[in-house]
């Protein structure tokens, strides 16, 4: 699939938005939208945000809006005391006032003071969801560090951030190919939901690991947390070993939300007959092979259990067993724990 | 070096002694892996591990060592006890994980 | 402790990350059961081990160790070596046991993890 075409098919599943730019929504194959995906947890809103805002002060009068909603094309305009700002005017109030023909009168009489804004240091994502639950065309932009309006973002501003980037990023994927090969092969797009689906095989100890292996790396990629991470990591390892050692294999799905890393790990047999015990650390069913392999001591579930914020597990025997679990990004619990390192 | 002697030193709790604890003890073997230990652990060794599985004992028995820590807080199951009482091979235990046992061990009775 | 000085305690070979000798590994860990080492190494330690297969590589990766360092003369496959590598994980091999390796870093300084305040 061309570049051009997978942007556009990109466009369309990241912002499901009738876009402001007129690019035509055709949709294509799913891994062609995952670098976008992707993009929108990388990037920041300051890396894609116009700078060189056009504000008013609160004392102008609503007359001076006519030039720049007119010669500017803009549809909305901060208005900003001291770089901080205190509201917005846009391009209704404006009419509402020509209407009632009271146009000598100041901005700060017509505009409205409650604002919606973004930080410049939110990841484009936060962006996204923005946009999609308010139905907004832009959003000012404030300056984490000092609490200065610093820039304004639309839709359209997005939409080229991305373009821009993806262009870069293909062409330095021609010289890390390797690196970029491994990421986003098996995802599906949602929104903001990132889902990742893999298939593990049975009996096979070489290969054991792998998709723990891709899903650490693309976490990583995303720029999630270390320690998130790792415990993510640890875990999804546990439940693959135990795909390998007792089962014909499984699939292990990994679903990325901006509030959470949830992992579904499903496999068709044998089941674990007492779930109570086979919790109990030491308690392992492990054949003694695996256990000469540095597996099997009956520490894999409470390892999964001591890495997760919530564990389900469900199992029949003879039909399968589900294993689900949750770790949670934006537990106070683990930002304390991120200062101490 | 007398098994008692080492426990003394480093602190360690004593579940199954037996007449064991009069065993000289002539160096030690630190493995988790049964295979590892069947080939490569000498008489009279002291083996420290995590496994507390009860065939421990047997390769434990068969290569004729001097006793067995279970590091890591690790408690023997029943089974592994009872056999230990049977064969009488000492098993004591600590909260020390391998690496720190090994090394206090390794300072009192040097390399083997 | 710097891996130079390990390598050099050990009398290791290095097998990965020759470029890497001036990191530093803060505790040691012995140990051949992978879910152990999953569930209480810490960060940035170094592994000692008598396991030979790529699943102890695979461990190192996710638990983020330091370095790994096989024992008693341990010759890991290319595979194992190639996914090391794939990984950055920096792999040693030494013709100690592991009671020596351990002894010996243990006296020259290299702490246990219930020591290691950090």
């Amino acid at each position: 699939m061309p570049v051009a075409d997978c942007i556009r098919t990109a466009w369309w599943a990241i912002l499901s938005i009738k876009d402001e730019v007129g690019v035509g929504v055709s949709v294509g194959e799913k891994k062609d939208i995952t670098k976008v995906q992707e993009l929108v947890y990388e990037m920041k809103v300051d890396q894609v945000m116009a700078r060189d805002i056009i504000t008013v002060s609160p004392d102008d009068l609503m007359s001076k809006l006519r030039e720049l909603l007119r010669d500017k094309h803009i549809s909305g305009v901060p208005v900003v005391r001291d770089k901080r700002l205190i509201g917005m005017v846009s391009i209704e109030d404006f009419i509402k006032c020509l209407a009632e023909g009271k146009m000598d009168s100041p901005v700060k009489d017509r505009m409205s003071y409650d604002v919606e804004t973004l930080y410049d240091n939110e990841p484009l994502v936060r962006a996204v969801e923005e946009f999609n639950r308010l139905g907004y065309g832009r959003f000012p932009v404030i300056s984490r560090g000092d609490g200065n309006l610093v820039g304004i973002i639309t839709k359209g501003d997005i939409i080229r951030g991305l373009l821009k980037k993806m262009e870069i990023d293909y062409h330095e994927e021609e010289i890390h190919r390797y690196r970029a090969s491994h990421f986003f092969e098996d995802i599906i797009a949602d929104k903001t939901t990132l889902i990742f689906q893999y298939k593990v095989v049975g009996k096979d100890f070489n290969r054991a690991g792998e998709t723990s292996s891709g899903l650490k790396k693309t976490l990583r990629r995303m720029g999630m947390s270390p320690k998130i991470i790792r415990r993510v990591a640890i875990a999804t390892y546990e439940a693959e070993m135990n795909l390998v050692v007792f089962t014909d294999g499984g699939e292990i799905t990994a679903q990325v939300t901006p509030s959470e890393i949830k992992i579904e790990v499903v496999d068709e047999g044998p089941g674990i007959p007492d779930i109570k015990k086979a919790m109990e650390p030491g308690f392992s069913t492990a054949p003694d092979w695996i256990r000469e392999l540095g597996f099997g001591a009956g520490m894999g579930l409470s390892n999964i259990h001591k890495c997760a914020d919530v564990m389900h597990l469900e199992s029949t025997v003879g039909k399968g067993t589900r294993l689900e679990i949750a770790v949670h990004l934006n537990d106070k619990e683990n930002r304390a724990s991120e200062e101490d390192s | 070096m007398l098994l008692k002697k080492i426990v003394e030193e480093l602190g360690l709790q004593v579940k199954v002694a037996g007449e064991g604890l009069t065993n000289q003890v002539t160096g030690a073997y630190v493995s988790d892996l049964l295979s590892d230990v069947m080939a490569n652990s000498k008489e009279g060794e002291l083996w420290i591990t995590l496994q507390v599985h009860p065939n421990i004992i047997a390769v434990a028995t068969l290569k004729e060592l001097s006793g067995i820590i279970l590091v890591n807080s690790r408690q023997p199951e029943e089974e592994t006890l009872k056999k230990a009482e049977e064969e009488q091979i000492p098993i004591i235990t600590t909260e020390l994980p391998t690496f720190q046992l090994a090394g206090r061990l390794f300072n009192l009775i040097g390399e083997c | 402790m710097t891996l130079k000085e390990v390598v050099k305690i050990l009398d290791c070979q290095v097998l990965t990350g020759e470029e890497e000798l001036d990191s530093e590994v803060k505790v040691g860990c012995g140990c051949d059961l992978m879910s152990d080492v999953l569930s209480f190494i810490k960060p940035g330690a170094l592994l000692l081990t008598g396991l030979n297969n790529p699943q102890a590589i695979r461990t190192g990766e996710m638990s983020e160790v330091g370095a790994i360092c096989l024992v008693r003369d341990k010759q890991p496959g290319d595979d194992m070596v190639a996914l090391a590598k794939e990984n950055g994980i920096i792999l040693l091999t030494t013709s100690l046991p592991l009671f020596d390796a351990c002894g010996r870093l243990y006296q020259n300084g290299l702490v246990g993890h219930s020591e290691y305040k950090g």
